[in-house]
């Protein structure tokens, strides 16, 4: 076989995986081996100041060995496919593994699986051309031109194969495509701005011109901002505006930025979440799920060892009602039971449940705008941008926003406010959600966190600063 | 015919670390069976005094009726003069290829010519082939994983208004044709809708360069990885720490760029960088100590870096911090950190400085500028105390913005950002600098890995001033000493910022007095930096490395340096977070 064979495309992937899995294991010589072999193809046109600016197209492939040999174990992960790179890579993952202390977590391999099937692969999307693509783009560049603004964005689209094998005849695999539309129209060195955000599955989602006119109509009012004093505020939140801040329920940033929502950290000690189970710590109308199921999601249906995810009930009327956890758990903590939330091994930092759907009680509104009626006097948000972590135990978290913040009065948009500083608990702020508009989701690749999120209209948003645009 | 053992004839094994003994191949011979599992040959011939890799390799099974028959597909083949071979270097190293340096010649004709042949305005290619070792160890759990890739990125300029870009991990004539001919097609379609692109000349050089390394980190046992990061971890323990972590990074990068223009440049960096994180838990919550440093250097770094006796320090700092009282709210002068002020100048003038970002490119993502083209060499952005230079050369210092040559073949500069608190440069590319109506690039383009170059900050430094530390301390009536950060925001043009750190002290009178935990400060960026009035001296300035700096669509990570020594700000917004 060349290189040239190797082919990364779907009816291929089982048959390029089974080979290359036959050469790990007779390079690792009776050591216990996975493989996860993937790639992903990406294209994505990228614009700004009304051109093309970077057009781009990248197509990359990476086989993962995990070996496991007198207790200990590692991995290695190469870009590079040939039978004798293959065996290089085996041969470090071993010395790795070998030079390495004892793992007291380590378990057997995990054997054969039943997955629920998932259909996350458009071949829509996967096709969809450069033309298709700047046609869409073209047509936001021409209605920034007339409206005298300037479009910048990107519209990408990528698609991904993952086949996952072990050496006690697990295997699974995984095929997705996705792909965003984020624009933004501006003018004034963004002193006049407005920004609209589209993700999707399946091409056939994207509305691209819906994305422009948002943008557009957002810039049109978002000039000639007025002051703002600091101080509490009802807000509504755009489904697209919070991917950042909603990040940090499930990451600690006092470990170091790691995984958070886990078994292992729970009972380390070192998650904000220890010692709460069964506490209630948001409103009792919010309910958050892990749930690689949902309609809404992506990614796949087993974890980074390959163990079905189960749909799980983190947050249950407001109570902590269970952790992400996994087979090393249940092996250190008898009351625990694996769920299917791993990264790949080793790994010493914790599980994380990376397919959340947040929901609340009551009616849902269509969208942002109607929720917007629904808010006496306060401010509409489009957009919350970096975000840092500032207090564990409340997470509690600042950031600025951007593209368009809104005073609203009586159900109506009054006048455009400049950008604001918040220092806002999140668990606080989810215990002060009165309403939600229907959900959109919040991409991540795969092997990352997708969130499935709704619109909020929420009471009491700290405001702490105002900055000068 | 003759036929060629492998290990006899060559005098090569796989995974030896240079190739002793070259081989005679001549026309028409066989290669045996034990040759075809071969991963990369290297053959000269004495006759025609060239080198050939040979690649891909060729199986059992399979023959070939000579060195350049149907099923060896030599796609490159390098002329090296007999006076230079001795020279010549062939690493083996990552065990991948052995020399990327030929591979790079040899694949770059190849994308240089399909594009010349598409008529394109201008061509660069880059062959970048990393080897990354991650190890850590997080509450006596370890883990260890190693990463290698390789691959190309071809970015096209299509009749001077319209650039592609696209990338590959085929390593072969036909996958370096195919990324190039979708390069161009890229181009073309943006060519289509494009505006004149203005690119600042630049001279084209023929080069390569290594990188200054003492002790080869991949060479280090993992072993004696593992003792020192267990040792740290085991001197964290303590009453109430729930968190004990500790990780090395080693990165090595080779790249070779090429250009339609006729630059070949080899570089070779080595980077190697390590953290030790601490948290506590207490009666005030969680509390968090770290220390982390990151250079373009070998192991010596951690030699250097002695963090087992940090660790020590950093335990007692985490239980301290738990029976601290609140940082004190109001407007007070502070002193940061050294490493507290690199952070600082990153995110306040690093990125501002961005030309893309400040002429518009960046808006949707990364954001804008308020350090606009009109405001260069008019604004004043700090006081007459606050000097930045943006300095990738090695002079400056093995910083992680150090090398030789940008992702677009510019040579590594040395420029001024901010002079006596005065706006002066920007970090520039080819094209942002001729639309400004600079005669040169600076040189700040780059990518990680073999991805498309876009402007990254390279060292971007607050030069050392004239205060000592000690000093400064005793100069200050009534203050917060800040040290290490926590959290960082600001906003999208870079004015609003608010920072957390993880430790603090009063100061009062000159001395430094209580511990305060979670305290943090806020400002806008030149009002901040208009309240500079003490820059620590070169005794405490240090060049500190960023390893995880954000930026581009889909996201790229750069690696920054940012020398910094402990700095005072007068009146500047103070709170406690925790």
């Amino acid at each position: 076989m060349t290189m040239k064979s190797v082919v990364m495309e779907g009816s291929k992937l089982r048959e390029e995986a089974h080979q290359i899995f036959d050469w790990v294991k007779s390079f690792a010589k009776g050591a216990e081996v996975e493989i996860g072999l993937g790639t992903n193809v990406n294209e994505g046109l990228r614009f700004g100041n009304n051109e093309l600016s970077q057009s781009q197209y990248s197509r990359r492939r990476a086989l993962s060995v995990r070996v496991v040999t007198n207790k200990r174990q590692a991995r290695a992960t190469t870009g590079l496919l040939e039978k004798s790179e293959v065996e290089k890579t085996v041969r470090k993952a071993l010395e790795q593994a070998r030079a390495g202390p004892e793992d007291a977590d380590l378990l057997p391999m995990l054997g054969p699986q039943k997955y629920q099937p998932i259909d996350r692969y458009y071949s829509r999307t996967a096709e969809a051309s450069a033309e298709q693509k700047a046609g869409w783009i073209s047509h936001a560049i021409d209605m920034a031109k007339k409206n005298g603004l300037l479009a910048s964005g990107i519209l990408e689209t990528n698609v991904d194969h993952y086949w996952m094998l072990n050496s006690a005849g697990l295997e699974t695999s995984y095929k997705g495509t996705q792909g965003d539309y984020s624009l933004t129209m501006d003018a004034d060195n963004g002193n006049q701005t407005g920004y609209a955000l589209s993700t999707f599955v399946d091409l056939r989602e994207l509305d691209a011109n819906e994305v422009a006119d948002t943008a557009l109509e957002r810039a049109k009012l978002n000039k000639n901002q007025g002051d703002i004093k600091p101080g509490k505020y009802d807000v509504v939140i755009d489904p697209q505006a919070w991917s950042e801040m909603l990040f940090f329920l499930i990451v600690s940033a006092a470990a170091g930025y790691t995984p958070d929502f886990g078994t292992r950290q729970y009972k380390e000690g070192r998650s904000y979440l220890s010692g709460r189970l069964g506490e209630k710590i948001m409103g009792d109308n919010i309910s958050i799920d892990d749930d690689a199921y949902h309609p809404l999601q992506t990614g796949a249906a087993f974890d980074g060892e390959g163990y079905p995810k189960s749909k799980l009930p983190l947050i249950e009327n407001g109570v902590l009602k269970s952790l992400a956890s996994s087979r090393i758990s249940a092996h250190r903590y008898p009351d625990a039971k694996p769920t299917g939330h791993e990264l790949p091994l080793p790994n010493p930092l914790g599980e994380i449940p990376n397919n959340l759907v947040i929901r609340a009680k009551g009616s849902v509104k269509k969208s942002a705008a109607e929720l917007v009626r629904e808010l006496d006097s306060g401010l509409l948000i489009t957009r919350l941008w970096y975000i840092r972590e500032v207090e564990p135990r409340t997470k509690t978290v600042t950031g600025m926003t951007r593209d368009g913040t809104f005073l609203v009065e009586n159900g109506e948009i009054k006048r455009p406010v400049k950008n604001v500083r918040y220092n806002q608990g999140l668990l606080d702020l989810f215990s002060k959600v009165e309403a939600t508009s229907e959900p959109v989701t919040n991409l991540g690749r795969f092997g990352e966190t997708t969130m499935v999120q709704p619109g909020v209209l929420a009471r009491d948003f700290n405001v702490t600063s105002v900055s000068v645009f | 015919m003759a036929s060629f053992d492998r290990n006899d004839s060559l005098g090569i094994k796989s995974g030896s670390e240079s190739i002793t003994r070259l081989s005679v191949l001549s026309e028409g011979s066989f290669l045996s069976e034990s040759l075809f599992k071969s991963t990369r040959l290297i053959l000269t011939s004495d006759e025609y005094t060239e080198v050939a890799v040979v690649y891909p390799p060729v199986y059992s099974g399979e023959s070939c009726e000579s060195s350049m028959g149907p099923n060896l597909q030599p796609s490159l083949a390098t002329l090296v003069p007999r006076s230079e071979r001795a020279n010549t270097k062939y690493f083996l190293t990552q065990g991948t290829v052995s020399s990327i340096k030929g591979m790079g010649e040899g694949l770059s004709k190849i994308a240089l010519e399909t594009a010349a042949k598409e008529n394109a305005t201008y061509t660069d290619f880059r062959l970048v082939n990393s080897r990354n070792e991650a190890t850590q160890v997080v509450n006596d759990n370890p883990s260890s994983e190693e990463l290698t890739s390789l691959g190309v990125g071809v970015r096209v300029l299509y009749g001077g208004l319209g650039w592609g870009f696209a990338d590959t991990d085929e390593m072969n004539r036909d996958g370096i044709r195919e990324a190039t001919l979708k390069a161009v097609a890229l181009a073309k379609g943006a060519a289509k809708v494009g505006i004149k692109i203005q690119f600042a000349k630049e001279p084209s050089y023929v080069d390569s360069w290594l990188s200054p390394v003492a002790k080869d980190p991949f060479n280090v046992p993992m072993e004696k990885k593992y003792e020192l990061l267990n040792d740290c971890c085991e001197r964290m323990k303590a009453e109430g720490v729930v968190l004990r972590r500790g990780g090395f990074v080693f990165t090595s990068i080779e790249k070779y760029f090429a250009s339609s223009e006729g630059s070949r440049i080899f570089q070779r960096m080595i980077y190697s960088g390590g953290g030790l994180v601490v948290a506590a838990k207490g009666p005030t919550g969680m509390q968090r100590r770290s220390d982390q440093q990151w250079m373009l250097k070998g192991y010596e770094l951690i030699d250097e870096l002695e963090f087992p006796e940090k660790a020590e320090e950093l335990k007692k700092d985490v239980i301290a911090l738990n029976g601290a009282i609140k940082c004190p709210e109001g407007k007070k002068d502070i002193i940061l950190s050294a490493d507290q002020v690199g952070l600082q100048v990153h995110e306040s003038c690093g990125h501002p400085i961005e030309l893309d970002r400040a002429l518009g490119y960046e808006a949707n993502f990364a954001g804008r500028s308020f350090l606009t083209p009109d405001k260069l060499g008019k604004l004043q952005y700090g006081s007459e105390h606050v000097n930045m230079v943006m300095d990738a050369t090695i002079n400056h210092g093995q910083g992680l913005g150090t090398f030789a040559y940008d992702d677009e073949g510019v040579k590594a500069q040395r420029k001024y950002a901010v002079k006596n608190g005065k706006f002066v440069g920007f970090l520039m590319s080819r094209q942002t600098a001729a639309m400004v109506g600079e005669a040169r690039s600076n040189g700040c383009m780059r990518a990680e890995g073999y991805r498309l170059p876009i402007i990254r900050m390279t060292n971007v430094s607050l030069e050392a001033g004239d205060w000592d530390y000690d000093e400064m301390i005793e100069d200050t009536k009534d203050g917060i000493l800040m040290v290490t950060n926590y959290g960082w925001s600001i906003d999208q043009k870079r004015y609003n910022f608010q920072f957390n750190t993880e430790k603090g002290y009063i100061i009062k009178n000159g001395s430094v007095e209580q511990m305060v935990r979670g305290p943090a400060y806020s400002g806008i960026t030149p009002e901040f930096w208009g309240s500079c009035d003490a820059v620590g001296n070169k005794k405490s300035w240090v060049l500190w490395g960023t390893p995880n700096c954000g930026k581009g669509q889909p996201q790229q990570v750069m690696i920054t340096g940012h020398g910094a020594s402990p700095t005072r700000f007068r009146n500047v917004t103070v709170f406690g977070a925790q």
